[in-house]
């Protein structure tokens, strides 16, 4: 049927370029480049394992899923943060650069510290609270809440980031203090705030209503425009700015 | 060296270790005496192969469905190879496991009344299947994990890569893990020990599973004597996409997709799956709803019969979701549109997507008891990288999921029911394990040897592993199989890796996967070759050997390591105290067959 | 050993936004301020030449019509268009509105906003004919 497509008959090379740094042998970044066999389904994950299985082992970046639904192969290509499984080559012309995430610190070659991004996370309460529940947990007569279509509509996209960073490559605010929450963790939040079985808000907002929650964001949206999964990382954050001010406006006429 | 003193550690933060990390902190409040509990992992958490799953999580949900029914599906699906009793209480805590899956806020998808939908899976006679859109998996993980954080006695090692447990007197003392980032060992001291390690299908060529799941964890056990049972079932899944081998999800069938051949026919009914179902009333355990085991078969044959279409070098049938309309394969099927579109350009709404079989799941792993405890003492394992008894001889879509909350938990909880009345053993053996494995390490990266490439002996695994143990074996087919991996093992002793940095070594972490793999691959051919009848997803072709054989093989196959020498197995008998072995039939042929 | 031993950072430049065009449209748009700003000084100053007698109001209205002055409160009218433009495609997700549980689609809002600047406009146009 559609077998023409796609196949090995169109088969041609590219080259890429990768930035290298193996911090154990020097302290400068350098850049090494592959000519490499692609064809029309060639991602840019391919692409990497081909060079670690075939020209040159000690290229380390991180993978797993190839499916973009880990979060775990993002990179700058040519200079835009994209997951590396979902970047085909056949949309590239010319040289292709390859570098680590960026606002982040490298580890090795494409290997970026992760673990600022965790913090985020974990920072802003991302789980069910309520502390009051109409009907507890009973394992003996387990209940679900009751939650309809719209309701579940209403954060469901919120709920879709996938936790791969890219948004936080995308994001200048991010790039000049690092201790902005950032895009991904506020969607999270927001997700949650938004989720009818949940009553945490007024316990995120501590987080959010602050210089380095909602209100580091100048709405550049280039977050929403990089994000794979469609997340719009950048109206959540600008929707819980809306929260945040009705938040302080309360708390001031409450006195 | 580092050393740190837990009550519990948990290798593995996919589904099966999330909960378990959960069971165990809850069960330790419970108890009145708090526990500080390790969570390791060689990937964020998140990006564990759970994340992958699309389709479903079974439980026994709506009035008309019984305990009884869930019960019989798996234990038919299984082909009687199952523990009985194990399925027993799986079935009977299913439900609860995901309406607190539900509590913790994971979005199921819901009906128009605000609870919670179910769909169609293969395999089960009703529609119990719990979703949330085509991300199940995704939105469990997710939710799991972030619901992890909320307990603090849950010490996370994310990027730390187990090694090996240290073993002493029957009982297991710690585990010895890489901090990938700096390459240093990290020595763990626990009174208990969960694996929670994932399957194993990266052990062949052309599967549906991510990078990491490369049966690590199986590997650790088997090596300090734990047996790894009924290795030789492989599910293929029938509908992966050409080339990557990424799943295209069973939902797609339950929502009324159909299977064509390059001829536009529905194949199926040919296979004792008929008759032909109406177009857009999909019925359970018909046609496109029957086992997996039965529709990949279904596959070979066709492809045998020069049926199947081409697609790039791949032969394919084809999976039709036309018929659904637009609205509802975006409502209900959005990734997989989104998979379809990407990876082989086509669009579901439009054109029939080729698919073919590809490796999906492990049913045989590390021998556990019903309780989720393996023959060494404190040492637990649970979801894929486990035999708790459940799957059998094949697994039924969507009964994983749940099994990685029920038995996750269950490991969770034993392992703190023992860790409460355990103490720490001298640290003197966990010392000598690590300086073994520091050895090993330093051998690996010396630069020295005969220079076998990781590489070239991977390939040849995975290229051993599909012809020998595919979709229908032969004696001949496996014997050589089972050689070639035998062959590998030693040449795996001279193998080196280039690679002779400290910080996040890759090459390092693929070459000691790949040493796991080689080990559990020989058991899973020796389990296949010795197997000699047809059962589940292990079908031969051999003269008299096309059937069932309950008189000789109603029995679990069990391997054992013996070190650098080959591997040993036994026979294990089957808890069968429920329901007699039967004809396992679909179709209309099953309409009477089963009570 | 302490993994941020080794690691590399490469802190934002100033000219970070040079990098790719969207930063550049970004910049734009927050340096549209700049003609505005003029733009509401020439009206403050307008205001204040009239407290202060006709002299200074002829004055005003002399300099408003200098070709500089002209051309650059055009440019703030441009501007200030192109900052309406940006600014209401993102309200929609800033604010998304819902009728009886259904979310209005984007380009639905946006259209509203624009329905607003034009009749803003015409009502002031014909206050103006009318004075
Ligand atoms: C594409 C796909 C779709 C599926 N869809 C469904 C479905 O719809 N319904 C269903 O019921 N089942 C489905 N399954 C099966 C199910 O998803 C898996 O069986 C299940 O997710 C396995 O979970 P787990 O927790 O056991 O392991 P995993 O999620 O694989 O996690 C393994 C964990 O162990 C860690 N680990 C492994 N080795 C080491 C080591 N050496 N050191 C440290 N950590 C280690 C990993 O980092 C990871 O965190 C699907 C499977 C696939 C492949
Ligand atoms: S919001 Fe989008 S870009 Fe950001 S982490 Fe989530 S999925 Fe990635
Ligand atoms: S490898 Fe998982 S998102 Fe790319």
């Amino acid at each position: 049927m559609s077998g023409d497509k796609i196949g090995t008959d169109n088969l041609n090379t590219k080259l890429i370029s990768v930035k290298r740094y193996l911090p154990d042998r020097s302290t400068e970044p350098y850049w090494q480049s592959f000519e490499l066999p692609v064809d029309d389904s060639t991602s840019l994950l391919d692409a990497l394992n081909h060079i670690k299985e075939q020209l040159d082992s000690t290229l380390s970046y991180r993978w797993s899923c190839r499916m973009a639904i880990c979060g775990s192969c993002g990179v700058m290509v040519n200079g835009i943060p994209k997951l590396g499984c979902k970047t085909f080559l056949r949309d590239y012309d010319g040289e292709i650069r390859i570098e680590p995430l960026a606002h982040f610190p490298v580890q090795r070659d494409l290997v970026v510290d992760m673990e600022i991004f965790l913090e985020h996370l974990a920072a802003v309460k991302p789980y069910l609270i309520d502390d009051n529940p109409v009907k507890p947990f009973d394992p003996a007569a387990p209940q679900t809440y009751q939650q309809s279509p719209a309701q579940l509509a209403r954060y469901k996209q919120f709920a879709n980031c996938i936790n791969c960073g890219l948004c936080y490559s995308a994001c200048p605010q991010f790039g000049l203090n690092p201790e902005f929450r950032g895009p991904a963790a506020i969607a999270l939040a927001h997700r949650y705030n938004l989720d009818s079985r949940d009553h945490g808000k007024k316990q995120r907002m501590a987080e959010l209503n602050r210089h380095e929650g909602v209100w580091s964001c100048t709405f550049v949206g280039f977050c929403s425009k990089v994000c794979p999964k469609h997340v719009d990382p950048a109206a959540a954050v600008n929707q819980g700015k809306v929260e945040a001010a009705k938040h302080t406006l309360i708390a001031l006429f409450k006195g | 060296m580092q050393q740190r003193d837990f009550d519990i550690v948990i290798v593995g933060g996919g589904g099966a270790g999330l909960r378990a990390a959960i069971g165990a902190a809850e069960q330790a409040s419970q108890q009145g005496s708090p526990q500080r509990i390790a969570l390791l992992s060689k990937v964020y958490p998140m990006r564990s192969h759970t994340v992958a799953a699309e389709g479903g999580a079974a439980a026994v949900t709506s009035a008309e469905d019984t305990h009884q029914a869930h019960f019989d599906d798996t234990v038919s699906g299984g082909d009687w190879l199952v523990e009985q009793g194990v399925v027993d209480y799986f079935v009977h805590h299913a439900h609860q496991e995901l309406v607190q899956m539900e509590r913790w806020g994971c979005p199921w998808s819901r009906k128009d009344d605000g609870q919670v939908q179910v769909r169609r899976f293969g395999g089960m006679k009703t529609a119990r299947t719990w979703f949330a859109a085509d991300k199940t998996g995704f939105h469990m993980l997710h939710t799991l994990f972030q619901t992890s954080l909320k307990y603090p006695e849950i010490e996370r090692f994310d990027e730390y890569f187990v090694l090996d447990l240290a073993v002493h007197d029957g009982a297991v003392v710690g585990v010895i893990a890489l901090q990938i980032a700096t390459g240093e060992l990290t020595l763990l001291r626990a009174k208990a020990v969960v694996l929670a390690t994932g399957g194993a299908g990266r052990l062949f060529r052309f599967n549906t599973n991510a990078g990491i799941v490369t049966g690590d964890g199986m590997a650790m056990a088997y090596r300090h004597g734990v047996a790894l049972r009924d290795m030789e079932f492989v599910q293929y899944h029938p509908t992966g996409l050409p080339g990557s081998g990424i799943l295209i999800t069973e939902a797609c069938r339950g929502e009324g997709g159909i299977l064509l051949n390059k001829d536009g026919y529905r194949y199926l009914q040919d296979y004792g799956l008929g008759p032909e179902t109406p177009l857009g009333h999909p019925e359970n355990k018909y046609m496109e709803l029957g086992p997996r085991d039965k529709l990949s078969q279904a596959f070979w044959q066709e492809q045998q019969a020069g049926r199947t279409g081409k697609f790039g070098d791949s032969d394919v049938v084809y999976l039709d979701l036309r018929h659904l309309g637009e609205k509802t394969i975006l409502e209900r099927l959005p990734f997989i549109c989104e998979l379809a579109k990407s990876y082989i350009n086509v669009d579901p709404v439009k054109e029939p997507v080729p698919i073919r079989p590809a490796v999906h799941y492990t049913m045989g792993g590390i021998e556990t008891n019903p309780q989720c405890e393996t023959s060494i003492a404190g040492l637990y394992a649970a979801g894929e990288c486990a035999s708790v008894g459940l799957h059998g001889a094949n697994r039924l879509g969507s009964n994983s999921l749940t099994e990685l909350l029920v038995f996750g938990r269950l490991a969770g909880e034993q392992a703190s029911r023992r860790a409460a009345q355990t103490e720490w053993a001298d640290s003197g053996v966990l010392k000598a394990q690590a300086d073994r494995q520091q050895a090993l390490l330093t051998r690996l990266c010396d630069g020295q040897g005969s220079g076998e490439k990781w590489v070239d002996l991977k390939h040849a695994m995975v290229q051993a592993m599909e012809s020998g143990c595919g979709i229908y074996r032969t004696e001949e087919g496996m014997q050589q199989s089972l050689a070639v991996i035998r062959q590998l093992r030693e040449r795996y002793r001279q193998v080196r890796v280039n690679d002779t940095s400290k910080i996040f070594n890759t090459e390092l972490l693929e070459c000691i996967e790949l040493g796991c793999g080689l080990d559990i691959a020989e058991a899973s051919c020796l389990g296949a070759l010795e197997r000699r009848e047809s059962r589940g997803a292990h079908q031969r072709l051999d003269e008299g050997m096309q059937k069932r054989d309950d008189v000789n093989y109603l029995k679990h196959s069990q391997v054992f390591y013996q070190g650098d020498g080959h591997a040993e197995l036994r026979w294990q008998d089957v808890d069968v105290r429920f329901s007699a072995p039967a004809e396992r039939a679909y179709g209309d042929a099953g309409k009477e067959g089963k009570a | 050993m302490d993994k941020s031993s080794s690691q590399r950072f490469d802190p934002l430049t100033r000219t970070w936004w040079l990098k790719h065009r969207f930063f550049k449209l970004y910049m734009v748009r927050e340096a549209t301020v700049l003609p505005l700003v003029f733009f509401i000084l020439c009206l403050l100053a307008g205001f204040v030449s009239l407290l202060q007698g006709a002299d200074s109001w002829q004055g005003w209205v002399a300099f408003m019509g200098s070709p500089i002055v002209l051309a650059l409160n055009l440019l703030a009218l441009a501007a200030s268009l192109f900052h309406a433009a940006t600014f209401f495609v993102l309200f929609p997700r800033v604010m998304p509105l819902r009728i009886a549980g259904h979310r209005l689609p984007d380009n639905m809002i946006v259209a509203g906003q624009w329905a607003g600047v034009l009749a803003v406009a015409l009502l002031f146009f014909w206050l103006l004919g009318r004075a």
